[in-house]
C-alpha cells in the first residue's frame, strides 16, 4: 500500500482526458501524444453540475404534470401524461411493458436527480465513507442515463405509424415531450461533467 | 513486460499494469474500472464492422420500421418519418434529439471509426487522426440505438391492443446494424488505437 495506493496527482502527474498519456503537471498545456488540452480535474465540475442539476429539477416539474401525448382517435381527444401512461397500460393488461416504462420513465430520472444530488454533496461534504458504493453508484448513473429516452423514441415511432387517413387515428405529442427529453439530456450532461476522481480526492485530504 | 506508468481515469490511483494479452483484462485494484482489454485483430475488425453498418444505414433509414392496418386502413412508419413527424407538429426540440441520437450520431460514429480504422490499417498517418479518435470517445454514449430498439418495442405492444402490427424489412436492417453497432464498440480496442496513432504521429512529425 502506501505509496502505491496514491493519486497520480499528488506524484504531479495528469493524465489526458482522451488518450490517457501521462504527463508532468505544469510542464505542457497540452497533451504531447494527442494534443488535447490537460486538466488535473474537470475544470467547474462541481459547479457544472450543479447548474445542470438545478435545471433538470426544475424542468422535471412540467415533465410529469403537462401531457407527454395526445391521442386523437375518431376525433376523441386523449391525453396522457407520463404516470397516465402507465396506468393505461396496466388497465390493458400489459403489467410487463408498463413496469418497464415505469422504470425508464419514472425511476430512472429520479434516481439520476437523487443520486446526482447525493454525489454532490458527498464530495462537497467530503464525506469520507466508502468511496467503493459512491464510485458504484455514479456508474449506475451513468449506465442508466440514457435508458429515459424510452418514452420519446416510443412516441416518435408512434408519431411516425399511427397517422391514419381521414383523422380516423393520430398520435401527437405533447408539451411535457420536449421538458422529458430535456431533463433526461441534462442529467447526462450533469453526470458527464461530473469528474468522479473528486470522490478519491478528498480521501488524500485526512 | 510492464505497460508505462498509468493512472486510473476514474480514480486517479498511479498505476504501474503489466501488458495483458487477448482475454485478460487489467482492472484498477481501488475502484474496479476496467483499463484494458485487448481484442484480437481490433483494427480490422472495427474496419470490417463499420463497412457493414455504412452499408445497413440505408434500410434502417428509410425502409420500414413497422406497419399497422386499423379499420381497412394501413400505414407504414420509418425511422426518417419519427423525427419527420415530431418535427412538423412543432417538438422541433424533441425532434432534434431523436434525429442525432438514432441516425445522425449513430452514422458518425461509424464514419468516424471507418475513417481512423482505415488510416491504422494501412498505416497512413493524418493530422486529424486524434480528433477523430476523440470525437468517438465523446460521441460514443449519445448513439441511443438499443434503446431505441426497446422503444420500438413498446410502441408495438401498445398497438397490438387494437391494431394489426407488421414487422417491416427496415426493422430487420435496424437491428444488424444495432448488433453490428454493439460489436464495433466492443472490438475497439482504445488503449491499442491510441498507441498506434502515437506512432503515426511521431511518424508524420518525423517526415515533416
Amino acid at each position: 500500500m502506501g505509496k502505491a495506493e496514491r493519486g497520480a496527482l499528488a506524484q504531479g502527474l495528469v493524465r489526458c482526458h482522451a488518450c490517457g498519456h501521462l504527463a508532468k503537471l505544469r510542464r505542457a498545456r497540452h497533451c504531447p501524444v494527442c494534443g488535447g488540452v490537460l486538466h488535473a480535474r474537470r475544470p467547474h465540475s462541481l459547479q457544472h453540475t450543479l447548474a445542470l442539476l438545478i435545471s433538470s429539477y426544475a424542468l422535471y416539474i412540467p415533465a410529469n404534470i403537462f401531457p407527454i401525448m395526445t391521442v386523437n382517435q375518431f376525433g376523441v381527444i386523449e391525453r396522457h401524461t407520463i404516470i397516465g401512461g402507465i396506468f393505461a397500460l396496466v388497465e390493458k393488461d400489459m403489467a410487463p411493458i408498463a413496469a418497464l416504462v415505469f422504470i425508464a420513465s419514472i425511476m430512472v430520472p429520479l434516481l439520476k436527480l437523487l443520486g446526482l444530488s447525493a454525489l454532490l454533496l458527498n464530495v462537497r461534504l467530503r464525506w469520507q465513507r466508502h468511496p467503493q458504493w459512491w464510485m458504484r453508484m455514479y456508474r449506475l448513473i451513468v449506465f442508466v442515463g440514457r435508458w429515459s429516452m424510452l418514452d420519446i423514441f416510443m412516441i416518435s415511432i408512434l408519431v411516425a405509424v399511427v397517422d391514419l387517413s381521414g383523422g380516423v387515428s393520430q398520435v401527437i405529442a405533447g408539451p411535457a415531450a420536449t421538458a422529458f427529453a430535456a431533463v433526461v439530456v441534462l442529467t447526462m450532461l450533469a453526470a458527464k461533467s461530473l469528474d468522479p476522481r473528486l470522490i478519491w480526492d478528498k480521501q488524500n485530504k485526512l | 513486460m510492464t505497460h508505462p506508468p498509468d493512472a486510473c481515469p476514474e480514480c486517479d490511483l498511479l498505476l504501474r499494469p503489466s501488458r495483458p494479452i487477448v482475454g485478460e483484462k487489467i482492472v484498477c485494484p481501488r475502484c474496479g474500472y476496467l483499463l484494458h482489454s485487448p481484442r484480437e485483430q481490433s483494427v480490422e475488425r472495427v474496419l470490417a464492422l463499420s463497412v457493414a453498418g455504412l452499408i445497413l444505414a440505408g434500410p434502417a433509414n428509410f425502409l420500414p420500421l413497422i406497419g399497422i392496418t386499423f379499420l381497412g386502413n394501413s400505414h407504414e412508419g420509418t425511422l426518417w418519418a419519427g423525427t419527420a413527424g415530431l418535427f412538423a407538429e412543432g417538438f422541433w426540440l424533441v425532434a432534434a434529439l431523436v434525429f442525432l441520437s438514432s441516425i445522425f450520431v449513430p452514422l458518425l460514429n461509424i464514419s468516424l471509426a471507418l475513417l481512423i480504422s482505415l488510416h491504422l490499417h494501412f498505416n497512413r498517418p493524418h493530422h486529424l487522426l486524434a480528433h477523430w479518435m476523440r470525437w468517438l470517445q465523446h460521441l460514443e454514449e449519445w448513439a441511443m440505438l438499443e434503446v431505441y430498439m426497446l422503444g420500438i418495442i413498446v410502441a408495438c405492444v401498445k398497438l397490438s391492443d387494437t391494431a394489426d402490427v407488421q414487422l417491416g424489412f427496415g426493422l430487420y436492417a435496424f437491428v444488424a446494424l444495432l448488433l453490428v453497432n454493439v460489436m464495433l464498440t466492443g472490438s475497439l480496442d482504445g488503449y491499442l488505437f491510441w498507441q498506434r496513432i502515437a506512432e503515426l504521429r511521431r511518424k508524420l512529425h518525423g517526415q515533416g
